[in-house]
This record gives structure tokens, sequence and C-alpha cells, in this order.
């Protein structure tokens, strides 16, 4: 992974953003979900209760119409005396839901002669049995079922109970009270009860199923658990003491609502099953209510194995995402890779390696031409490159050689004449570029005179080379006995004025010197004044004659001058390199500071002059690039023979 | 270095500043070259803003001067700083140049 770095900043990204965005979206449907469950679980609950109190009332009325018909009957005189038994019993057999039927009259009622009669049919077995429910021992006078609809004057439903005569199935009997015609007024004439089984009312409810623990139950009037799926509970537990065993005081508030009728759906917690919808609702015949229990926890299973199940698929569809998205990052990018060897190789030289190939037309194309561009390119700009640097080798190789030349054409080793006491003499020529303009020279003549010369050419570099070696080589050539230093200026005048077409120019100064008797006999043409030292005496500039540079105008005369020099007596020539020697700031040195370097050396030898003059200049440029060729030369007269000697 | 040159009839003037070595000597050759085959022109050089000339530029100075002479023409130079003066003096161009301090006495000569 560390390898394809880039792809794995890009795939965490993505997985980010797919995490939160699947997280958001699995949220906003959870809490749908989850809303939608329990409305619908509320719903259902209501209407599975409503639905088995129907098909409770469904067995009930028919079986409440029962005692109802047969008071009509009765009271009508249409049931005669003598099949009253046969009438109960074939009442009984048409009616499944019936297990007995009975007729209780009021003492005497029936008959003068009998005190108590009540005819009574009931299912044994397969056969239907009749006897009379009268004995001295059962007094039918005064248990509930006869006595509290004969107080009320109204249709009264038992409690349950087992019944042990007949099989020991839970029972209740519906008593309904029935009167006769006497004297045009109605009397009360007894009690019709008619017993049910209620079996298949526990099936009915039973078979009410909510999950895997949800159910439903029935109590009556008074609490007693009729029906409920804890087949123990049933007519020995009340819901009150039920709730008190279990110790749910929510559940004796349900119980108390339930008696009192009332339909109501209630949230609540119970310790055994966690939270529960309870819902319940009376059955409108009887004052029994039906409660249906649907437990939260299993309301919600569906959605927890769905939730398992999307959770599952979200992880299968991440990974599968990853891996796809790695596959494809790595491939868009792998010439990335590749390009980065290749830039490597193109840097180490290796212009001609292959590039990865990219196919499709997009950015990795474009960086691909890019690249392909800068290839071609980098070979072109570094051949072009080689071909001028060894061009520029060759100019420099030959530049050298023409220093080297150039050089050679001035005197450089001093001191230069040791069998001429007469004369101290030392000069530098320090070229700005590899060769230079300036130049200077010294030759004795014959035997008494000794000539020297110092100039510059106008501009610098090759051109101003070219020019120096013809100036050079014609004052040597022009200077002999027989001519005086005007005479010499003037030659080397005529001479390079012809073709000058590019008008450069030579300031020349040229000095004879007569070793006998001091006499120096100089020409200056255009060039910086030389300076007089003597260390007796302040530093003396010669004077400005004024007469232009060599080279600009053939026919111009230029003049001698003369001076004597005493013995000791130090004659420094320089360029203009010195005088216009620049720091930084483009400040000149100027002749005021060479005048000032000059008086402090003015005691020292030529060689130790030049150097403290040269580093002035030094000091002064501090440092800034020389500009100029920068030329000094310095002599010394010591008289005849060399008697003063310095 | 700076060049403006301003024609009136016959005549130039020619404004130089700065400094005029061996480093920019071409362009200023090449800035004046023109004015080499005027045919009688008189041309004024105003060296009033000029700080610093090398050998290379006085060259130019002297092609410039030979060339008009050549056509016919006068060149004049007026308004020198001091330091320029000196290296014209020196060098003993101010016996090749017609100089003048300021450019009312150049235009009455």
């Amino acid at each position: 992974m560390n390898r394809n770095r880039l792809s794995f900043k890009i795939i965490v990204r993505v997985l980010l953003f797919c995490f939160i965005l699947g997280g958001s979206i699995f949220t906003i449907y959870y809490l749908f979900a989850r809303k939608t469950i329990e409305r619908e679980s509320r719903e259902n609950a209501i209407h599975l209760a409503e639905s088995t109190v129907y098909k409770i009332e469904e067995i009930i009325n028919p079986a409440e119409m029962i005692p109802g018909n047969l008071a009509w009957i009765i009271e009508n005189n249409t049931l005669s005396r003598d099949s009253i038994y046969a009438f109960l019993r074939q009442l009984v057999r048409n009616n499944k839901s019936v297990f007995a039927a009975a007729i209780a009259f009021e003492p005497y009622l029936f008959s003068q002669e009998r005190y108590a009669f009540a005819p009574y049919a009931y299912r044994s077995g397969d056969e239907i049995l009749n006897r009379d429910l009268w004995s001295p021992a059962y007094n039918y006078f005064i248990m509930d079922w006869y006595q509290i609809p004969a107080l009320l004057r109204k249709p009264y439903w038992s409690e349950p109970y087992f019944d042990e005569g007949g099989g020991g199935v839970l029972m209740t009997t519906y008593s309904v009270p029935f009167y006769t015609n006497t004297n045009n007024s109605r009397v009360f004439t007894g009690i019709i009860t008619i017993d049910i089984s209620l079996e298949w009312l526990t099936e009915i409810v039973n078979s009410v199923k909510i999950f895997e623990t949800g159910y439903a139950f029935l109590i009556s009037g008074n609490g007693v658990y009729v029906t409920h799926p804890n087949a123990s509970h049933i007519m020995n537990q009340t819901i009150f003491t039920y709730a008190r065993e279990v110790n749910e005081p929510v559940i004796r508030e349900i119980g108390r609502d339930m008696i009192g009728g009332e339909s109501k759906l209630s949230n609540v917690n119970l310790k055994e099953m966690g939270n529960v919808w309870i819902y319940h609702t009376k059955i409108p015949s009887s004052k029994w209510s039906l409660g249906v229990v649907y437990p939260h926890r299993e309301m919600y299973a569906g959605l927890r194995s769905l939730n398992i199940m999307i959770f599952l698929l979200s992880v299968m569809a991440l990974t599968l995402l990853t891996i796809v998205t790695i596959r494809i990052i790595n491939r868009q990018i792998r010439p990335l890779s590749r390009f980065a060897k290749a830039a490597r190789n193109i840097a180490g030289g290796n212009f001609d390696i292959e590039l990865p190939v990219v196919e499709e037309n997009h950015e990795m194309k474009e960086l691909h031409d890019s690249f392909r561009y800068m290839q071609e390119e980098l070979a072109n700009y570094i051949a072009d490159l080689k071909e001028t640097t060894s061009a520029k080798e060759k100019i420099e190789s030959e530049l050298r050689i023409a220093r080297g030349i150039q050089i050679d054409m001035i005197p450089h080793i001093f001191p230069p004449f040791p069998n001429l006491p007469e004369i101290g003499l030392y000069a530098s020529l320090e070229s700005a570029t590899e060769v230079g303009g300036d130049l200077y020279d010294f030759f004795p003549i014959g035997d008494d005179h000794f000539c020297f010369a110092i100039g510059d050419v106008s501009g610098k570099g090759v051109p101003a080379s070219l020019f120096m070696a013809v100036t050079i080589t014609l004052i040597r050539s022009m200077s002999d006995k027989n001519r005086s230093c005007s005479e010499i200026v003037q030659s080397v005048n005529k001479t390079l004025t012809i073709n000058n077409e590019s008008n450069m120019f030579v300031t020349l100064f040229v000095g004879i010197l007569n070793l006998q008797t001091g006499e120096l006999q100089y020409c200056n043409a255009g060039h910086n004044p030389p300076v007089l030292l003597n260390c007796d005496r302040e530093p003396l500039m010669f004077r400005n004659t004024k007469a232009i540079p060599v080279g600009i105008f053939g026919e111009i005369d230029y003049c001698n001058e003369t001076m004597i020099l005493d013995p000791s007596d130090q004659i420094f020539l320089y360029t203009d390199g010195i005088t216009e020697a620049e720091d930084a700031d483009k400040n000149l040195f100027g002749e005021a500071a060479l005048m000032k370097a000059l008086t402090e050396n003015r005691d020292k030898s030529p060689k130790e002059l030049t150097d403290r003059v040269k580093q002035s200049v030094k000091e002064f440029v501090n440092g800034h690039m020389q500009s100029d060729d920068i030329t000094m030369m310095c002599i010394t007269y010591r008289g005849k023979n060399g008697n003063k000697i310095k | 270095m700076n060049i403006s040159i301003e024609k009136t009839d016959e005549e130039f003037l020619v404004v130089i500043s700065g400094r005029v070595d061996t480093t920019n000597y071409n362009e200023f050759e090449n800035s004046i070259v023109h004015l080499y085959n005027e045919k009688d022109a008189t041309i004024y050089l105003d060296c009033s803003g000029l700080d610093y000339i090398s050998s290379s530029g006085l060259r130019i100075f002297l092609t410039l001067q030979k060339k008009v002479k050549i056509q016919g023409g006068v060149l004049k130079i007026f308004a020198m700083q001091p330091q320029i003066k000196e290296i014209f003096d020196i060098s003993g161009f101010s016996s090749i140049f017609a100089i003048f301090p300021d450019y009312s006495a150049a235009k009455e000569a």
C-alpha cells in the first residue's frame, strides 16, 4: 500500500465518504422502518383484538338468543308442559355451543303442587340426558345464576366456573328471567339458563399468536382469567392477584381499565417481557375484556435480522468497492511511477528512455505529451549546449593562446637589464578580459639611450588586442637612433590611420632617456600624463600636451618635450585603468588618490611602488569587478653608471 | 545610459545621459548610426547628463565626428561635466571636437 500512496489516500477518502453516506442512509432507513413497524404493530394489535372479539361475539350472540326465544315461547304458552324435557333436549342437541339448558321456575309457579321445578337437559358423553335440578340438597333459589338475574330482572352472565358434573370443562352460565301473563299482568315466573362451554373461547383466544411470546388473554368482569396461555392462571388468578404476584403495578392499572370496560392501548415495561404494547377492549355482550400483549423486542426482530443482512451486504459492498477502486486507481496512475522513473532517467542524461504508453486521451495523455516534448526539447537543448560549449571552449582555448602571445609581446622579466646600472624598472599589466588593449614596452637604443612606451587602445578584448599588437610592433620597428619620440609617434600614427575604418585609436606615451645626461625626451599622444617622483620633492604630474591619440588623423604633427632627470628621479606611468578604477558605487579612484598613494610611497623601489599603488586601487574597489586593463610602469634613473644606487 | 534624438530641419539634438562604457557602447552606436549618413546636418550633442565615458565611447564620438565631417555636416558638443571634459583634455580630444559650455553658445558658433 505504501508504494501506492496516492491510491491509498483516495481509497481512504472514498471509503470514508461511502461509510458516512451509507451510515446516514441506513440511519434514516432504520428510523423510518422502526416508525413504520411501530405504527403497523400498533394497528395490528388493535385489529387483532377487535377481530378476536368479533369471533367471540359470533358464537356468543346466537347463544344469547336461545334463552330469549325460550322465554318468549313460555310466556306465550306455546310449549306444552309434557314436552318440556323433549324440547330442552332438542335445544341442547341443536346448539353445539350449548352444554346444558334449564328452565327454573319460581316456587309453585309451574304447578300448585310443586314447590320447585327446574327441568334441565345436559350433555353426557354423546347422549343428552334430562332431570330436575331441584333437590333439597340443591336449592337453586340461592344460587348466583338464579338469584342475581331474579333480583336484577336482567340477563346475567355468570363468572366462569369448572363444571364438575359436566366433565370438568370450563363453563359459564347465561341466565335470563322470564315471565307469564296472569290476569293481564306480567308476572316474573323464573329463570332460563344455558350453560356454555368455554373451551371454544379458549381455543379462539389461544389461537392468537403474536411472534414468539405475544399472546391474548380474556378476563371476566371480576378480573378472573378466563383464558391465558398459562393454563394454571385460568380460574385460579385474577389479573390483580397476578399483578401483585409479579409485582407489576401497571398490570393492576390495566386490569382496572379492563374491568371498567375501556378500550385502550398502553405501552408498558414488564420485567419478564420488556417493552410491550397491551391493547384491551371489552366483549360487548358480557362484562368480559380481551387483552392482547404485543412484545416490542420481537416486533423489531425482523428489522434486526434485516439490519444484520444490510450490514453484511454493506461490508461486502465496501470490500468490493475497495478492491475495484484500488485496481482502477492503480491502473490509472501506474504510468505516473513510470513517468517518475523516466524523469530520473532523463535527468541522468538518458534522453532515449521509453515513456509509458498512454492510450486513453485524458490528463495522463497530456502528461505523456508534455513529457515527450520535454524529452525532445531537452535532447535538442543538450545537443545545442554541447555544440555551444565546445565552440566556446575552442574560443576560450584560442583566447588563452592569444593571451600567451600577447604577454610574450611585452617584456616581463624584471629586472630587465642587469647590465644597465642607470636604470631600475618595473612594470605590470593586468587585463580585465583574457586579452586586453593596454601596452607597454622598453628597450635600449644604442649604448646611451633607453626607450620606453605605454599605451591604451580604445575598447577591450580581441579587437583592442589586435590593435595593441600592431601598435607595439610598429613602435619597435620605428624606434632607432635617428628618430625622436615625436617622429616615432608620428610614424606609428600614420601607419595605424591607414584603413582604420573602425576608428580604433591608441593613447600613447613614448619617452627616450639619455642615460648619460639624464635628459628625457618624450611625446604624449593623448595618454594620461605620467608622474615625476623624487623622495625629496612632492610628486609632479607631467604637463598635459593635449595631443590627440594615434590612429585618428594621419596628418598630425606631434611635439617633443624634454626635461632633465636628476639621479634617483622616478617616472611613474599608468593607464586610465588606475584612475578610472571603480568601486561598487561607481566612484572613480581618480588622480588625487593616485597622487596620494605615490606621495606616500615615493621612496620605494619601482616594484614596491607599483605593488603599493595596486594595493591602494584594490582596497578602493573593494572586490568590485575590474572593468578596464590596469597597467603601470615605474622607471628609476640612477644617474650615470648608476652612481646613486637606490 | 539613455539617448534621445530630436530632429528640427537640418538640426539634430542628441541628448546622452548616464554612462557609456564597454558594456553598452554598441547600443550607443546603434542608436546614432543613422546620423552617419545625414547630409549637411548640424548635430548638437548634449552631454550634461553624461556621467562617465570609456575609450570605447570616445571611439563612437570620434566615428560620429568623422562621418559627419565627410557628409559636410558639423558636430557640436556642449555642457560637458568637468570629469568628462578632463578625459577629453587628457586624450587631446578637446582639440578634435567643437566643445561649448552650453546649447546657446553652441548655436551661436
